[in-house]
């Protein structure tokens, strides 16, 4: 354990790195403001309603020193690459754009702009079209990006363009020594486009690094998004992440979270339903496996009239697994007529591991319909039992009964590969698994 | 098989206790390859309790005695050790499982078996070929296939589906626990024409039935009344048909045989 406070090695860090950093005095004023903010206010810790259950000692452990990464060629990368036919590949490597794994480029409609590049030839237009983070403790992992902001990625879709393949948005961490890596990705999609998002993280070998992700999208009015998050990192890295999410009149946001992998996962998303008649539908699913650590925050504002939300979230816990999930819809006086539900139901399998689930509804305005709940559960002896008198083995029982537990979260993923890929990390390889899903 | 005339099941004074219950005391029962026998009586008496040791249900405990299946320990082996070696337990309340879809299960469970064995697997073809044979068989409609193991089916459907197990995994041994309750007269003669073509030479079957009507369709060898935790009165068919007529408690512990 590191005895100098997380903030302190922070502010060396800075000092240290600011100066060669590129943007000139516009970007130098930036990410000097972006640091004395978080100076003065600090790292949310257990005292912030929303960050008690995360262990803050365990992110103190990296090492908030940006150390170089590994050389990372196509070999290196292709076994960690999700099969998904045609995509548009963009590529970040410990936060950074990487042009040379990446194989989306500017094509019907799509277009993609390494950030890094952005801010060393416009900095002023690069500052205009980030989000500049709030001081509220919820926002202060994004602020601490803003200090150390450096690269990342700009996805574009054009009004109108439906994108037949999905954009395929691969976080990699490569760093050999423990290191910690900021990265901004902003999705701008235009009116009426119709897009599939698919963000994967994963680690190559035992890289110990934090990945630290401020993001945001937005959606044009009419706009559809299927956003899908496949979390799958290596057991020493580490990630914690602040999506903003804004959804114009009549846009459609779908969003798919797969926390799978990992040392520790901090997901805060914040979604505005801004325009009349926006929807959104919220799957996740985490498993707490091993002593990994897992503490989703999600925070839906409905403040268009008629908007929806339909939220359903699973949690698994097992070994020494941690899991925390923390959900507020609220419906602000001005979405009248809005719908929301949202279920947290989860599932507690060794007796050391652990689950806390906090749904919660602020509604500020009469006329509209909510719902929620939370369980936390066991498997059912009886399933089991009967399971095993048709000759399954105990193992292969509970891994049955296990996926059955998030197969409907699972099963709307919408791209094969993708539910391939999160049956494995959360069944293992069932036996006769051609047919989980029935015959057709 | 157990053409040395050793039977396929063979349970000697078998006390079980559950929590502080002894529920079996006693009992013995011998079954041979090819017979089909009835165990009848009252509620309470022990029925679920003697099938679900059996099947190797947890939450019992065997206070002494023995059951063997073709010579081996049965009580010594995991559930699905005994279900791949051959034996079925067809339930009383088969359980619903949403997310675990039939035709998974089902596959699963051949091929656990088959492995087993030292056989190779069926494949896709070979193995839906099978199930929807055995599926017009029990005259079940396709779609319970991808449905999840037991979701929303009525009373019926459920007993169906576990005999439609029982047709597919073809057990040595099969334990049939109150399958014929809460059928109507057609599913009853669906499920009892599922029994009957099971018998054969190599198997045994047991049936464990509180009412006689099952036994008008499914004739039994050997008919035995369990009462007070242990076999009270054998006897063949007709002995089913006298316990219709006078009902149970002229066998009751105490009271003298008439």
């Amino acid at each position: 354990m590191n005895p100098v406070p997380v903030l302190d090695r922070i502010a060396a860090s800075h000092a240290r790195r600011a100066p060669s950093l590129a943007g000139g005095a516009a970007w130098a004023r930036r990410r000097g403001e972006a640091l004395g903010r978080l100076v003065a206010r600090g790292l949310p810790d257990r005292r912030d309603e929303n960050w008690k259950y995360l262990d803050h000692a365990r992110v103190g452990e990296y090492a908030f020193e940006a150390e170089p990464g590994v050389r990372t060629d196509r070999a290196a990368l292709s076994g960690r690459l999700l099969d998904v036919r045609g995509a548009h590949r963009v590529v970040l490597v410990d936060g950074r754009y990487d042009a040379h794994l990446s194989s989306a480029g500017a094509s019907g409609g799509l277009e993609v702009e390494d950030l890094a590049k952005l801010i060393e030839v416009d900095p002023q237009g690069a500052i205009s079209l980030l989000r500049t983070p709030g001081e509220q403790a919820d926002d202060r992992y994004a602020l601490l990006a803003d200090a150390f902001a450096e690269g990342g990625v700009l996805i574009r879709v054009a009004a109108g363009s439906i994108l037949a393949a999905p954009v395929y948005l691969v976080h990699v961490a490569t760093a050999g020594a423990p290191a910690v890596h900021h990265s901004r990705v902003v999705v701008d999609i235009g009116p009426g486009a119709r897009v599939t998002l698919l963000e994967h993280f994963t680690a190559l070998g035992g890289a110990a690094v934090l990945g630290n992700l401020a993001a945001e999208l937005a959606l044009g009015e009419r706009a559809e998004v299927s956003h899908m998050r496949l979390h799958q990192h290596g057991p020493a890295a580490a990630q914690v992440e602040t999506w903003v999410v804004r959804a114009a009149a009549r846009s459609r946001y779908e969003h798919h979270l797969l926390a799978l992998g990992g040392r520790l996962l901090r997901s805060n998303l914040d979604l505005l339903l801004e325009g009349a008649h926006a929807a959104c539908r919220l799957d996740g699913l985490f498993l707490a496996d091993g002593d990994r650590q897992v503490d989703l925050l999600t925070q839906v504002k409905h403040q268009g009239l008629a908007t929806e939300t339909v939220q359903e979230y699973r949690g698994i816990a097992t070994a020494r697994g941690r899991g925390a999930f923390n959900g507020r819809i609220s419906v602000e006086p001005s979405a009248r007529g809005s719908n929301a539900s949202q279920t947290s139901r989860n599932l507690l399998l060794s007796p050391l591991a652990e689950i806390n689930a906090r749904p919660q509804l602020e509604i500020h305005v009469d006329d509209v319909q909510c719902r929620h709940g939370a369980t936390i559960g066991t498997l059912d002896d009886d399933h089991l039992f009967y399971l095993r008198s048709r000759g399954l083995d105990e193992a292969a029982a509970r891994a049955l009964l296990t996926f059955a537990f998030c197969r409907d979260v699972i099963g709307r993923v919408p791209l094969g590969p993708v539910r391939d890929a999160a049956e494995v990390l959360v069944a293992g390889a069932l036996p006769d698994r051609d047919l989980i899903r029935g015959t057709d | 098989m157990s053409d040395d005339g050793r039977p396929i099941l063979d349970v000697r004074d078998l006390r079980v206790r559950a929590g502080e219950r002894l529920i079996l005391d006693g009992l013995s029962l011998a079954v041979r390859a090819g017979e089909v026998h009835a165990i009848m009586g009252p509620n309470g008496s022990g029925k679920s309790t003697l099938t679900g040791v059996l099947a190797g249900r947890p939450g019992y405990e065997v206070v002494s005695g023995s059951a063997s299946y073709l010579g081996r320990d049965l009580l010594a082996m995991a559930p699905e050790l005994r279900a791949r070696e051959g034996l079925f337990l067809a339930f009383q309340y088969p359980v619903e499982i949403p997310g675990v879809n039939n035709v998974y299960l089902l596959k699963a469970a051949l091929n656990a078996q088959r492995k087993h064995r030292g056989l190779p697997e069926l494949d896709a073809f070979e193995f839906l070929n099978l199930v929807r044979a055995k599926l017009a068989s029990m005259r079940m409609d396709e779609s319970l296939l991808n449905r999840g193991v037991n979701e929303g089916f009525s009373g019926g459907e459920k007993k169906r589906n576990e005999i439609l197990q029982m047709s597919l995994l073809e057990p040595t041994l099969a334990l049939l626990d109150e399958t014929d309750s809460g059928l109507d007269i057609d599913a009853l003669k669906v499920v009892a024409d599922g029994v009957n073509a099971m018998r054969g030479p190599g198997r045994a079957i047991v049936l464990v039935t509180h009412y006689q009507r099952l036994l008008d369709h499914v004739v039994p060898d050997q008919v035995h009344v369990l009462a007070g935790g242990r076999i009270v009165r054998s006897g063949g068919r007709e002995l089913a048909l006298e316990l219709e007529r006078r009902g149970y408690d002229w066998l009751k512990p105490g009271t003298a045989a008439a």
